[in-house]
């Protein structure tokens, strides 16, 4: 290269992927290099043409149309196009145009693969535009972290710190005691030959023996935990964490095949998690009062920061974050039934919307009801149930979850009623769908029981899954409401003056981002009677019906936890700098690298969106 | 433009100067020129800056040459030059201001003879681009003059006489620096580049030069006789 075209290096460094290339490779590529310009309006590629080179803008913009027409992509300086040309022998796949005056940069096809071939950094970047590029994307991001306690690639079975020690279940407890004592173990497995039936643990021989005088010769079984709540070998030891503090236990037996190979214990976990979401359950349940638990919940944003920069993806953040907000709601429940007394018929508290789904970050309102039994009478046990509403969202707003600005709580007596009641609510949602109550009542499409008699909800959720399924009118309903979310594509930099509008200086990686996904997942959900209400497992369920793509959910849920990491590490940030956590990003704060697979995942829920018209239809709206 | 340039670009002058012309230039004037009627997409061409320790022709030197090639209206990276050149007096203060370059900079480098050995050849056949070409066209002509016994004649496109044919048509009012380089890639909308040597000057021509054409030729069939000086 002549230093003279360090202008042009200059300019590549600063821009993913190029920034990735070593020095050498770098200054070696702009004498590669052709330069065109395109006027403003100009198809520079069209479907089918031949394009034997990659394009990187140097300056205007440009947008990316299907074949049928649909918006990809707007992409603007330091992007590349004609990608996929790249990987389909030549062929451009979609139309690009100018939309402002353009000066590209051009690099022959031949040197494109032979950088792509020595540099696998550079390849992930461009590897099919789109879904197999995020993926790429986040795992470089991740790779970064390395140094970082990953608990979501540690598998349960690296937890295992010695091997187990049991007993047969006909021991005494002075048997067990002595085992326990000589061995060094704070818990311990009891036998039925090679099955395992009990457990106990220090604190069980301090509370259930000492504590109460009993005689040490009586067998341990009549003190164990009995069949205790166990975990395979190769779950992640996220899991354990999550099932651990769902239970407030602090041993799990490990079980491969029902044979016990191990526990895991909360010490084996604690020594790579700081700040314990499992001890923050357990601190919740010992609370008498909203203020205290207030207390334990103020973690929560220091929690979350731990969660995100130990590697954690946003679908486990958002379970144990999730598991906080039940502990509180499930712990204020029993203090209600301690202070009104015992229900008089029974009742199921079940969450809606982002607790519902467990995909709450530090930022959460209450959306919550109560599900009465058929017995209920309005007159005669109306005031209980008043009273336990008023008292649970009463405490909820106190430990930190802000009513819901829209009354969807179970102190709103609209939603404080009877089976019945409940089903003549969505028998008119679904039979008699009106767009705007539709979009209103999304967030009992999610509903998940916290605490009460389950089974309760259980018939009501058959009858909603058999309905919702087989109307297809409800269903096109669903997809306009979806539809109204729309995707900010091309809004960065020059991309502000061609859309115009309000909100252009900050991007809502809620409404634009997290609940075009949420709302794909739950048609796909209820177009198909899948039982799940959390994105995720909406999503992974709906690959195996036809009404998604298995690559389209892939890459739908590509884009999701994209979407959802960053913007769980926007909050963060703003955490550790002692600001209000929000939702509103300003693209600046992210590199080029962020930017540009933040754009890839906007375009595929796009994509998405336009596939669910396909498989559902659209109406109202 | 005015008749004296118009007789100098013209084909009887050619022929006549072409007798003169020894060495390097005669086996320039050996190749004939592009042909005015060609389709301005196959033409190739030479954006071509120079760098002088003043601005008259007759007495200040050559300090620096760029050029690169425009080739299938795409600016060709790959054919870039830079070539520093001895000047035989010492470098004025000012113009070393101006360029940063320093006698001994030019100390070892060839003196403007063997530059036009390396650029005649490369110059034959094509068509020269240059934002204000009196001066490279001057000093160029000066040189081949002193070393080769005659004038150099190329067809010589000039970004700055498009810029101003754009400014006359759309009957603009004429802005003060309205034509500078900088000012019209700007329009364009080209990015803003270091103005630090004569290569870079030539890039920045050639790439305003493409803007141009896109501008006025969106079908590609605008013949070279239209923008020609």
């Amino acid at each position: 290269m002549t230093l003279e075209l360090s202008d042009i290096r200059d300019f590549l460094k600063r821009h993913h992927p190029f920034g990735l290339l070593p020095d050498g490779a770098l200054a070696d590529l702009p004498s590669r290099l052709t330069a065109r310009y395109f006027r403003k309006g100009s198809v520079i590629l069209d479907v089918e043409q031949t394009c034997l080179h990659l394009h990187i803008i140097r300056s205007g913009a440009v947008e990316t149309r299907d074949p049928s027409g649909n918006l990809l992509a707007r992409l603007s300086e330091g992007e590349c196009f004609g990608v996929r040309a790249m990987f389909r022998g030549g062929k451009a796949a979609n139309r690009i145009t100018a939309i402002e005056d353009c000066l590209v940069y051009q690099l022959p096809e031949q040197d494109f693969h032979a950088l792509a071939g020595q540099y696998p950094q550079f390849s992930y970047f461009f590897e099919l535009m789109g879904g197999a590029r995020l993926r790429g994307g986040m795992q470089l991001i991740e790779e970064r972290d390395d140094d970082q306690l990953k608990l979501m690639s540690l598998r349960v079975s690296d937890l295992i710190a010695r091997a187990v020690v049991s007993l047969e279940a006909t021991a005494t407890i002075r048997e067990a005691g002595q085992r326990m004592s000589s061995e060094r173990v704070s818990c311990l497995l009891l036998m039925a030959g090679e099955k395992i039936v009990g457990i106990i643990t220090d604190r069980d021989l301090r509370n259930r023996v000492v504590a109460l005088g009993r005689d040490l010769n009586e067998p341990v079984s009549n003190i164990m935990t009995a069949n205790p709540i166990s975990i395979r070998p190769d779950a992640y030891a996220f899991d354990a964490l999550l099932t651990m503090t769902r239970h407030n236990i602090r041993h799990l037996p490990v079980l491969d095949d029902g044979k016990p190979v191990g526990v895991v214990t909360t010490t084996n976990l604690l020594a790579r998690q700081s700040l314990s979401a499992v001890y923050m359950a357990g601190n919740i349940s010992k609370r008498d009062t909203a203020e205290g638990m207030a207390e334990v919940i103020a973690q929560v944003p220091e929690l979350l920061s731990h969660l995100i920069e130990a590697g954690a993806t946003s679908q486990n953040a958002g379970h144990i974050v999730t598991t906080l907000s039940d502990s509180t709601t499930a712990r204020l429940l029993m203090l209600a039934e301690e202070k009104f007394g015992p229900p008089p018929v029974p009742y199921v508290w079940l969450a809606g919307g982002s607790q519902g789904r467990q995909e709450q970050t530090a930022l959460s309102d209450q959306d919550n009801c109560l599900i009465l039994d058929d017995a209920y009478d309005a007159a005669k046990h109306g005031d209980y149930f008043k009273a336990m509403a008023d008292y649970v969202c009463d405490g909820l707003n106190v430990a930190g979850y802000v009513y819901c600005p829209g009354d969807m709580m179970a102190k709103t007596d609209e939603w404080r009623q009877p089976v019945r009641v409940w089903q003549q609510y969505f028998n008119k949602w679904i039979e008699q769908p009106e767009p705007k109550a539709l979009m209103l009542c999304s967030v009992w499409f999610d509903l998940r029981p916290i605490h009460g008699s389950t089974e309760i909800f259980d018939e009501l959720h058959r009858m909603i899954r058999t309905k919702a399924n087989g109307n297809r009118i409800f269903l096109a309903y669903m997809v306009g409401n979806a539809l109204t979310h729309h995707v900010p594509l091309g809004f960065f930099r020059n991309f502000v003056m061609i859309r115009g509008g309000d909100h252009h200086q900050t991007l809502d990686m809620k409404h634009n981002g997290v609940i075009p996904i949420v709302d794909i997942a739950r048609i796909h959900a209820l177009g198909n009677g899948i039982a799940s209400v959390n994105t995720y497992e909406r999503l992974h369920a709906a690959m195996q019906t036809s009404s998604i793509s298995q690559q389209g959910a892939r890459d739908l849920l590509d884009a999701y936890e994209f979407i959802s990491i960053t913007r769980l590490k926007h909050q963060t940030r703003q955490i550790r700098e002692g600001q209000a956590p929000n939702n509103f990003l300003h693209p600046d704060s992210l590199s080029a690298f962020e930017r540009s697979h933040l754009k890839d995942a906007f375009s595929v829920i796009k994509s998405m969106q336009n596939a669910l018209e396909t498989s559902f239809g659209k109406s109202g709206t | 433009m005015g008749l004296r340039q118009k007789i100098f670009d013209s084909r009887p002058y050619r022929q006549i100067i072409q007798r003169q012309a020894t060495g390097p230039l005669r086996a320039f004037y050996d190749i004939p020129p592009v042909s005015g009627d060609k389709a301005i997409r196959d033409v190739e061409f030479i954006a071509l800056d120079l760098e002088t320790t003043g601005l008259n022709p007759k007495k200040d030197e050559i300090v620096s040459i760029g050029w690169i090639l425009v080739r299938q209206m795409a600016v060709d990276f790959g054919s870039c030059e830079h070539l520093l050149v001895r000047p035989k007096a010492d470098m004025t203060e000012s113009s070393a201001i101006v360029h940063h370059i320093f006698d001994s900079h030019v100390e070892n480098a060839p003196d403007i003879g063997v530059a036009l050995h390396h650029l005649l050849p490369i110059l034959a056949g094509r068509v020269m681009i240059s934002h204000h070409s009196p001066i490279e066209v001057g000093f160029l002509g000066q040189a081949c003059k002193k070393y080769f016994g005659a004038h150099l004649q190329v067809p010589t496109v000039d970004t700055l006489i498009l810029a101003l044919r754009d400014v006359h048509r759309r009957g603009q009012p004429f802005r003060p620096g309205a034509l500078k380089l900088q000012n019209l890639r700007k329009q364009h909308n080209l990015p803003p580049y270091q103005a630090h040597n004569a290569l870079a000057d030539a890039i920045a021509a050639a790439e305003l030069f493409l803007a141009q054409m896109s501008k006025r030729d969106p079908k590609g069939d605008l013949e070279l006789r239209d923008v020609l000086r």
